[in-house]
C-alpha cells in the first residue's frame, strides 16, 4: 500500500540534505589534518565523505567520527549521541 | 492434510489464513498470491487443485520468508549497532527506536528490543 514507506521521513523531490561543509581540497587529505568541525547534524553523509574525519557537535562538545562506507546515506548526527546515560551520583552534604 | 512449503495444513482451514502463518506473509501478500493463481478469497485448503498447491509452493520457495527474512532483519539491526547509529544503540538498550516517549509505557521495546531480538 505504501511502496515508499522507507522514504517517508523526507520528500523525494527534495533529495538528500546537502549542506556546504568545508571539505578538503585534496583527497585523501594529508595526515594530521584536523577533523571537520560542524554543528550540522542533519547533513546527509555523501559518498565522497568516506574516509574523512568529522567532529560533530553533540550540544556541548565536538565528538570525532570516522566516516565509513556503511554510513553513506545516513545523517552525521546519528553517530553522535546527544544524551548522557543517567548515573546516580552520591552527594556528600545533604 | 495438504503440504504447502513443507508445512501441513488441515483441509478445513482457510487458505488465506494458512498462508499468513508464514513469517513475512501478511494479509496483503497472501491476497496477492491467491489472486495470481485465480483462487477465490474464501477458499479452503482442501479445495485446492494439486497444480495450485505446487504453484503456490514454487512461488513461496522463491520469496524471502521465514528464516531468511528473520536473518535479514537481525543482520540489519546488527549492522546498525556495529556502525554505532542511534537506532542501533536504542535496540541494544531495549528502548524505543523511533522517537517515542519513554516516560511511561515502554513495555513492548523492553520486552523485544535487544541485539538478538526474537521475531
Amino acid at each position: 500500500m505504501f511502496p515508499t514507506r522507507a522514504l517517508f521521513g523526507r520528500s523525494v523531490w527534495k533529495g538528500p540534505n546537502i549542506v556546504p561543509l568545508p571539505l578538503p581540497r585534496t583527497f585523501p587529505p594529508p595526515p594530521n589534518t584536523p577533523p571537520i568541525r560542524t554543528t550540522k547534524r542533519a547533513a546527509t553523509i555523501l559518498p565522497n565523505f568516506v574516509g574523512l574525519r568529522f567532529a560533530v557537535h553533540n550540544g556541548k562538545t565536538y565528538v570525532e567520527i570516522q566516516v565509513t562506507e556503511e554510513m553513506v546515506g545516513r545523517k552525521l548526527g546519528e553517530y553522535v549521541a546527544t544524551r548522557k546515560r543517567f548515573t546516580y551520583k552520591q552527594s556528600k552534604n545533604k | 492434510m495438504v503440504f504447502i512449503l513443507g508445512v501441513n495444513f488441515p483441509e478445513r482451514n482457510l487458505l488465506k489464513k494458512s498462508l499468513e502463518t508464514f513469517f513475512g506473509i501478511g494479509a496483503n501478500s497472501s491476497g496477492r498470491l491467491m489472486s495470481r493463481f485465480n483462487i477465490h478469497p474464501t477458499c479452503r485448503v482442501g479445495e485446492l487443485a494439486n497444480k495450485q498447491v505446487l504453484d503456490l509452493t514454487a512461488v513461496l520457495s522463491d520469496m524471502k520468508i521465514e528464516n531468511d527474512l528473520r536473518r535479514e532483519v537481525l543482520n540489519d539491526i546488527k549492522r546498525m549497532k556495529e556502525t554505532g547509529t542511534y537506532r542501533g544503540r536504542r535496540h541494544a538498550l531495549g528502548l524505543p527506536v523511533r522517537g517515542q516517549r519513554t516516560r511511561t509505557q515502554i513495555k513492548t521495546p523492553v520486552k523485544l528490543n535487544r541485539m538478538e531480538r526474537r521475531l
